[in-house]
């Protein structure tokens, strides 16, 4: 088949399929429903949750969803080819750092010996599972409707799918946890977004390059 | 391109027919190595690449940096699939001499191979279009189809086309 003739093929294909945006809003309601049904049925808000969210820890849900926010609009900003990361990529980066400082912070106050006391918690491997567990249906989404992108760096595109899908299973789950001390949410939360968001890298260098 | 993902058909032509001279002078001067058939085997799969990946262009934006960063996309993941790691400035693009009109060496080209590896009557339909000139109301009489499931079918077939053309180099 000669190029003008593939050219002529190409031309009579007048149906451009549905882009990035209309794909998440066709499939997110559902993967928010499918989180929203697995968080009521295993897991559950804590007891002490109208308490706790007038506390410092109501921070757990809420920084969760920031990073989830701005994850999720460098996704969509990088699924087009031409555009650079520019604000929000460098928002994303502060964002980070301040954590990392947060938890620098909490180090020097509690120690060594604070954080592994603070660690060594059978919350932890619940933590490490169920944040996972709990942002596949979006990750599955996001993944999918980034695939009518164009993202010039396919496993990058998929790593911020899975850091907005993680941060959002964090924030979910950060309704259940009873576990408030710095010393274990910014480790165990921050691993547990950054096993999902591995696994977008992973599955985005696959299913994301064109 | 406007009219194009509104459904403008010559337009969209015409578009693709005035970027193809730009691209195949990109990829020549880059791919002596892969010979005229190799070279025009990439044009044809950068093409593909900008056809599926049209509505990630948005209205609002310019099109030709879109059109270029498609196009050096794509280049250097075909030259990379075939074994030449090439380092392609955007430059290459914006600067483009067209390639001299020649004739088309694609006999016996990758495109002809998938074809073959197609469903019969998805390479058919694409086959009358493309290469007979058939309009999808002839393609959709001559199958006994309705124009949209012809529509349907050219989209999903080339869609597996690009597919199986990244298999195939694999």
């Amino acid at each position: 088949m000669k190029t003008d003739e593939l050219i002529a093929a190409l031309a009579a294909d007048t149906r451009p399929g549905p882009g990035v945006a209309r794909r998440l809003a066709r499939a997110l309601p559902g993967a928010a429903i499918l989180m929203a049904l697995a968080f009521a049925l295993f897991w559950g808000v804590r007891p002490d949750l109208a308490a706790a969210m007038t506390s410092p820890a109501a921070l757990k849900p809420l920084v969760p969803l920031a990073l989830a926010g701005l994850a999720g609009k460098l996704a969509l900003t990088l699924s087009r080819p031409e555009v650079r990361g520019g604000r929000t990529a460098a928002a994303l980066w502060v964002f980070a750092a301040v954590l990392v400082a947060g938890f620098a912070v909490a180090l020097a106050a509690g120690g060594l010996s604070g954080l592994v006391a603070a660690l060594a918690t059978p919350s932890l491997l619940t933590c490490l599972t169920s944040i996972p567990a709990l942002a596949i249906p979006f990750l599955s989404a996001a993944l999918w409707a980034l695939a009518a992108g164009a993202p010039r760096r396919p496993a990058l595109a998929g790593a911020l799918a899975g850091l907005a899908a993680g941060s959002l299973a964090a924030a979910l789950y950060a309704l259940f946890c009873d576990q408030d001390a710095a010393l274990f949410v910014l480790p165990a939360y921050a691993a547990a977004i950054l096993i999902v968001a591995l696994t977008g890298a992973l599955a985005g260098a696959r299913t994301l390059a064109w | 391109m406007r009219a194009a993902n509104r459904g403008d058909a010559a337009a969209y032509r015409e578009l693709l027919l005035a970027i193809t001279p730009v691209l195949r002078g990109v990829v020549r001067a880059r791919g002596r190595a892969l010979g005229p058939e190799g070279c025009e085997d990439v044009v044809q799969e950068v093409l593909l690449a900008i056809h599926l990946k049209r509505q990630t262009w948005r209205e609002d934006a310019p099109l030709r940096p879109w059109l270029y960063a498609i196009a050096r996309h794509k280049t250097a993941d075909a030259f990379r699939a075939r074994g030449h790691r090439i380092d392609l400035p955007i430059e290459d693009f914006t600067e483009a001499l067209p390639a001299a009109e020649g004739p088309d060496p694609t006999q016996d080209s990758d495109m002809e191979k998938v074809l073959d590896r197609l469903e019969p009557r998805a390479a058919d339909i694409v086959r009358g279009l493309g290469m007979r000139g058939e309009t999808v109301a002839e393609t959709a009489a001559r199958l006994q189809m309705s124009e949209g499931a012809v529509r349907v079918a050219l989209h999903r077939a080339l869609k597996a086309i690009a597919r199986l053309r990244e298999r195939m180099l694999e």
